[in-house]
């Protein structure tokens, strides 16, 4: 899976527990950018991606993670 | 009053000690009693004596702790309003409570109508300041939850309240805090629970360690206890909940005592977390706002103290100076293993909600109990009292909620949707549990699809984010229970969230 493909699964993951797409989603992107991604919405999103991409994170990882890009790397690091 | 006198003390006895962690800095004592004198000294500048309540905007800095401190001192109440919350909402408060001045340390602040006193520019002041004699029946603080009818609700609290609630807790011989402890305070400055992790604390000389507004608050709670080896943890249910999937990387040994409150804890997570504080004492406390924060606990242990009903931990005996009794609809005491609604008498009863009669003569009575008569509030909890005198928690009589701890009234929700709802339809607020474990709010609307962009709108000027509904469902025609109500269980079975 290559970068494009996973910003799409995060996408996916986003709409979903957010419920609107209403969002440019890039490797800068932070919670701050997103309406209505904050703590409670930022655990269920990943939970969604652990779901949907049967992958399980690491506390210590997610602890230290601070926009899309480095949930993006974290996700290939899983793969 | 008492505990004042004793957080006078400490603060000068501890001088040296940390008392905060913030945003990455430690501030000693030394530097806190600091900026308790600077704002004393401004509030004997520019506050009359009669001005007994201010505004306290809940921003997440040393000052901010330091102005309730320096208010209490002065023997004044806080009044506290959340900066993320609408301004609307916040007016509203200060209106309610007739707020002239507000204490204030945001950049820029909003209050224009008010004096606000901006604490990061006054003049600073370092000699020590002698206390002011503070009066028993006076105002420590007012806290707003949630109402029925779109106006929120206050809850003052006296400085004898506080000191009953100190007094019933130093008495409890298996909680002592001390200089050398490391405490987690995870709360908002306007929810109830926040008194008692930065008070105990303060009191012992220990160190607070708060979480930054815009931190994922779940991780920056780990981090904490993993890199700072937190031994406090005071916290909402709903964290561990979040938190479980990766309870097989926590191990944290220093962390001596757990308190949970706000919610209620189940038997099997407060199990597993257990398993990760292994020299850890967990204690459930129950306690609502109208009853300054705690009024008992119970001692969980997963080998020998997992009393729970459905599930759900006890929350035990009352505290000393409290008493707890069950009544039916007639404020009748029930027997012992029967369900009724559970009510609280002692020192720690709030006086009565702020300028709100009608509500108050539904909340409170007076009953003959052991020859006194005592002054009981009624929590809307159903509850039971078993055989050996602990009680256990059954659910909530009325539409009342909690929302990651704080209590939500579903009736205003809906109140704001409908005021926002151009068609004349049926909207219902529910809470649903997500895959988690925790609830969620839903909203359920009685009509074909339409755009309700204008309704959150509404909504999200009028309310808090955590009463806003994160979920939405159209329903061409509600379900009725046999007796013509909503059927509102049916209609959570359309919220399929828990997949």
């Amino acid at each position: 899976m290559n970068k494009e493909e996973i910003l799409e699964k995060v996408k996916s993951a986003l709409v979903t527990v957010l419920e609107h797409d209403n969002f440019q989603l890039t490797e800068d992107t932070t919670a701050h950018d997103v309406d209505g991604w904050e703590s409670v919405t930022h655990m269920m999103i990943i939970s969604e991606i652990e779901a949907s991409l049967n992958i399980k994170f690491k506390l210590m990882d997610l602890m230290n993670m601070n926009s899309v890009g480095d949930l993006v790397r974290i996700i290939e690091s899983e793969l | 009053m008492e505990f004042v006198k004793k957080l006078y003390e400490s603060i000068y006895t501890n001088a040296n000690q940390n008392a905060f962690y913030i945003k990455d800095t430690f501030y000693t004592y030394k530097v806190f009693s600091d900026i308790i004198n600077s704002i004393r000294f401004a509030l004997q500048q520019n506050v009359s004596e009669n001005e007994k309540m201010l505004g306290l905007v809940t921003n997440n800095d040393i000052e901010t702790y330091a102005a309730i401190i320096a208010l209490w001192f002065e023997g004044k109440a806080y009044v506290p309003v959340n900066p993320e919350v609408p301004q609307k909402r916040n007016e509203q408060v200060f209106e309610l409570t007739d707020i002239h001045y507000v204490i204030d340390s945001s950049e820029v602040s909003t209050f224009n109508d008010l004096e606000v006193i901006n604490p990061q520019k006054i003049e600073s002041v370092t000699q020590k300041i002698p206390l002011k004699k503070v009066n028993n029946n006076d105002l420590a603080y007012i806290l707003f939850t949630s109402g029925t009818t779109g106006l929120p609700k206050g809850v003052p609290i006296t400085f004898n309240n506080v000191n009953a609630l100190v007094n019933a807790v130093d008495i409890e011989p298996d909680f002592n805090l001390m200089p050398t402890d490391r405490c987690l305070q995870m709360f908002e400055l306007t929810f109830d629970f926040s008194v008692v992790t930065y008070l105990f604390p303060i009191l012992s000389g220990a160190c607070i360690y708060t979480i930054p507004k815009g931190a994922i608050k779940y991780f920056y709670i780990f981090k904490l206890i993993n890199e700072q080896r937190l031994t406090v943890l005071t916290m909402v249910p709903s964290i561990i909940n979040y938190l479980r999937p990766y309870f097989n990387e926590i191990n944290a040994p220093d962390v001596r005592y757990c308190s949970f409150g706000g919610g209620a804890l189940h038997a099997d997570i407060a199990q597993e977390w257990s398993d990760c504080l292994p020299n850890c004492k967990v204690f459930n406390y129950y306690g609502p706002t109208e009853y300054t924060v705690y009024s008992g606990f119970y001692p969980y242990n997963k080998e020998t103290h997992t009393k729970n009903h459905n599930g759900v931990v006890a929350i035990g005996k009352p505290q000393v100076g409290t008493t707890y009794i069950v009544v039916d609809e007639n404020n009748k005491e029930v027997q012992v293993g029967i369900t009724g609604e559970l009510c609280l008498g002692g020192e720690q009863v709030t006086p009565g909600y702020w300028k709100n009669p009608q509500k108050n003569e539904e909340s409170f009575f007076v009953k003959e109990e052991k020859g006194e008569m005592i002054r009981f509030y009624k929590t809307g909890d159903l509850c039971f009292k078993d055989n050996q005198g602990d009680f256990l928690y059954v659910g909530r009589s009325d539409f009342q909620v909690k929302i990651r701890g704080y209590r939500v009234e579903l009736a205003e929700i809906e109140f704001h949707a409908k005021a926002a709802c151009e068609k004349k339809v049926n909207i219902v607020a529910l809470d649903i549990l997500n895959q988690l474990g925790n609830s969620e709010l839903g909203l359920a609307i009685e009509s074909d699809e339409f755009d309700t962009t204008s309704i959150f709108e509404y909504m999200k000027s009028k309310m808090p984010d955590y009463m806003i509904p994160s979920h939405t469902r159209f329903i061409k025609e509600f379900p009725h229970s046999i007796n013509g109500k909503i059927n509102r269980k049916e209609l959570k079975s359309y919220f399929e969230i828990n997949k």
